[in-house]
């Protein structure tokens, strides 16, 4: 009897898949290398969160931040990147053991054992990403979002034609409606300027809820539920949901007439390019500038356990500029957008959220 | 072997002590929800239903409903319907099939007027959003009835969808051609099938564990090559053409459905074509009843003649191919770029379609198509601002599923030889 064909491939397929599998989980050691020599004895290590390091969100843009101090101040600087919340902790134990002065944390997922290793290791700096930890050697770096999508909220209501704005989170979680928050209040505050009533779907700031995807992942429902905002006559969307709002970004391009404004980073550089045209702005947190400073201030022996609240003062938030979409922003416009920006700065109008750090 | 011969009258008293009373109290349980939510906690206000899109040929007006009668309206026929159920429970008749699935509908039409009071329904933006989330659980769920009813069980299609997800973005990106795309998505849906296959049938391990160890090796396989390769080279390996929407003429224009159902991708309408066709090669061919012969008494037809261990393979590769073809729509559908996880449990759920469609591919596409209308609802009624918290409407589709296997499905049965391996002896 003939064997058949298929039945012969298995042990092939079966080693071949097993092969593969080895190489699933390695981890990444991307090390760099420091630039100068003046402080070779000083090292940093990074843990990321289950995002993994090309999330084109924090983590990226922590690592971009380290790799930069490494540059910079010639220390050596190395990243432990997990890929499931079951390596957190060991990666966070293993971080410590390294025997480096300082570890950065990335994620709210990681507090838990960022707390626990800087309570066993008291003589090591700490610092967390986007969560705000208290112990005596951790830094916090969290970013009060709510200004800069105030900005963008002033922003969308001004460039709305059809008088309807949506957003939507990835989950109701303080740093996702931290960003919701300042983008209702923006859009209020547009309609007390100018007699306006700009109506924003997706969030309602006295109740704190609103629509969200319910995860960080599902870039077919991202799309869906911006769909369903575009559906109700929204033509400016503001996703915060990570990866998800990719979805929420082939929706509005398929609409036509609808844009976009991105989170975390500025999606003009971050996003694939098809999406340009309908990038209106992005609030941007700079986790990058706050990482190389804190870095800095540790080598310099000036660590503290203060939070860092990135604002719009210290340039921790912002906004991107429009790029492709300057047109449809009318110099008034910008002009009074500077204003609210300098208000903000100065304290004439203060930002209010629940979820502010 | 003889059949033991059963004594007429016995079958008949037997069928007499048969009285049911589960779809009554169902029915009934449901009817004093909507008698508290839409009557006693309803709404004042206007619901309206938007029928037509701006793009349609011919428009229909919107549809406005005054909020509280209208849910004392579908209050009281709900109750009828618990009544009729009641009586027919008590002469020992069962309650038909499609009149359950009027009271769903009932249920869901109340509670959507419910809750849009004073804002409006996209009816077409309902179903479209519907059909968008569905299109992967119904490949899925397909791949999953071919490999059950052949007796493997495929708990890889998270696995399947994801890899045709990614090999399809690949592929299409490098070729420039989204048709060469899916051909990639089910070459890369078979790869993963062949390990399951070759594991479960020649190995003879455990199917679900192979299942399962498979997904958790696609999610690691594709994040990793999405974070190593496809980010720093994401102009050249990630940016895939998508499909065009293809717009039928006359179908189109239906009021209502035209716009959520004939303005798709190919895919879509490639799914049109799928289902029926599933479902008669499996009831109404000679290599339908090979597939389910081996699957229910892999001895029988091994008996007759029927090669098992092949029949099992090529049809469950077979399975993985529709399965990658389903991944293809989250990219070349849908959103373009291959994203980490992008699949997000649908193969879970599509698993669940299989088994809430009792192993048929046509009740499997109605179940998936539930799942997708209420994750859709949700979104729909957030948006508009229903006052329903959040997080309680993040379980709607889950609910919704439970309900449905529970209460509709019951007791169901499984192809007799499904996740059991055959040793020729």
């Amino acid at each position: 009897m003939r064997r058949s064909f298929a039945l012969r491939l298995v042990p092939v397929l079966g080693v071949a898949s097993l092969l593969l599998a080895a190489c699933a989980p390695a981890p990444e050691q991307g090390g760099a290398a420091g630039g100068g020599e003046e402080n070779a004895d000083y090292c940093a290590r990074m843990v990321t969160n289950s995002g993994g390091l090309e999330d084109r969100s924090f983590n990226q843009a922590s690592w971009a931040g380290l790799e930069q101090a490494a540059e910079e101040f010639g220390i050596e600087a190395d990243v432990l990147v997990s890929t499931s919340e079951t390596d957190l902790e060991p990666n966070v134990d293993q971080a410590v053991g390294s025997g480096c002065q300082f570890v950065l944390t990335v994620g709210f997922e990681l507090a838990d054992a960022t707390l626990a290793a800087a309570e066993a290791n008291p003589e090591i700096h700490f610092s967390i990403v986007d969560e705000v930890v208290d112990a005596e050697n951790v830094k916090p770096i969290v970013f009060d979002t709510a200004q800069a999508s105030y900005l963008a909220g002033y922003l969308a209501a001004g460039v709305s034609k059809t008088g309807v704005v949506g957003t939507f989170g990835g989950g109701n979680q303080p740093p996702v409606t931290l960003f919701m928050d300042g983008f209702v209040d923006g859009v209020a505050r547009y309609n007390e300027m100018h007699g306006a009533a700009v109506r924003v779907l997706g969030w309602d700031k006295a109740a704190q809820d609103g629509v969200f995807t319910g995860d960080f992942e599902n870039v077919n429902l991202g799309k869906t539920t911006a769909q369903g905002l575009i559906d109700q006559g929204a033509d400016v969307i503001l996703p915060v949901a990570g990866q998800v709002g990719e979805g929420a970004a082939a929706a509005a391009l398929e609409a036509g007439d609808v844009s976009l404004i991105w989170v975390d980073s500025d999606g003009y550089e971050t996003l694939p390019e098809e999406y340009r045209p309908i990038l209106l702005t992005s609030v941007i947190k700079n986790t990058t500038d706050a990482v190389v400073e804190i870095v800095g201030d540790d080598i310099d022996g000036t660590f503290s356990s203060d939070p860092f609240i990135g604002t719009l003062e210290n340039g921790g938030v912002g906004i991107a500029p429009f790029h492709d979409l300057e047109s449809l922003v009318p110099a008034e416009l910008a002009d009074e957008l500077t204003q609210l920006q300098e208000d903000i700065i100065s304290g004439a109008i203060t930002v209010e959220s629940p979820s502010a750090p | 072997m003889t059949v033991a011969a059963v004594p007429a009258p016995e079958a008949v008293l037997e069928r007499e002590a048969v009285r049911s009373w589960k779809v009554p109290i169902a029915l009934g349980i449901f009817t004093a929800v909507a008698l508290i939510l839409f009557v006693l906690l309803g709404r004042d206000g206007e619901s309206t239903f938007r029928l037509s899109t701006e793009t349609d040929a011919f428009r229909l007006p919107d549809l406005t409903i005054p909020t509280r009668p209208g849910g004392i309206l579908v209050t009281v026929l709900l109750a009828a319907i618990t009544a009729f159920s009641v009586l027919r429970a008590r002469s020992a008749q069962r309650t038909p099939l499609w009149l359950v699935a009027l009271f769903g509908v009932l249920f869901v039409l109340g509670f959507l007027t419910w809750a849009s009071a004073g804002a409006a329904v996209p009816m077409s933006g309902l179903l479209a959003g519907t059909l968008g989330l569905s299109v992967p659980l119904i490949f899925g769920a397909l791949g999953g009835v071919i490999g059950e009813r052949v007796g493997v069980v495929n708990v890889a299609i998270e696995g399947q969808l994801l890899a045709g997800a990614f090999a399809s973005a690949v592929v299409a990106s490098i070729t420039q051609q989204p048709l060469v795309g899916l051909l990639g998505a089910m070459v890369a849906g078979v790869l993963v099938s062949f390990v399951l296959a070759a594991f479960s049938i020649k190995y003879i391990v455990d199917q679900v564990i192979v299942g399962v160890v498979l997904n958790v090796l696609v999610t690691g396989l594709t994040s990793f090559f999405f974070s190593i390769v496809l980010t720093p080279n994401a102009a050249l390996l990630n940016s895939p053409p998508k499909f065009e929407r293809i717009r039928i003429p006359f179908l189109a224009d239906i009021p209502v459905l035209g716009p959520a159902l004939f303005r798709q991708t190919i895919i879509v309408y490639v799914m049109y074509l799928a289902v029926p066709l599933v479902w008669y090669c499996l009831f109404k061919t000679r290599w339908g009843l090979r597939l389910r012969a081996v699957g229910e008494h892999p001895q029988a037809a091994d008996t007759v003649g029927i090669n098992v261990a092949r029949t099992r393979f090529w049809n469950v590769s077979l399975a993985g191919a529709i399965a990658g073809f389903g991944g293809a729509y989250l990219t070349l559908g849908a959103v373009g770029a291959f994203n980490k996880e992008m699949t997000a449990g649908a193969g879970f759920i599509a698993l669940a379609a299989v088994i809430f469609g009792r192993w048929d591919p046509i009740r499997a596409t109605l179940a998936a198509l539930l799942f997708g209308f209420a994750q859709n609802l949700q979104n729909v009624l957030s948006i508009i601002g229903a006052p329903v918290p959040s997080e309680f409407m993040l379980m709607l589709p889950y609910v919704v599923t439970i309900v449905a296997v529970a209460g509709l499905v019951g007791q169901v049965r499984a192809p007799a030889a499904s996740g059991k391996p055959y040793i020729k002896s």
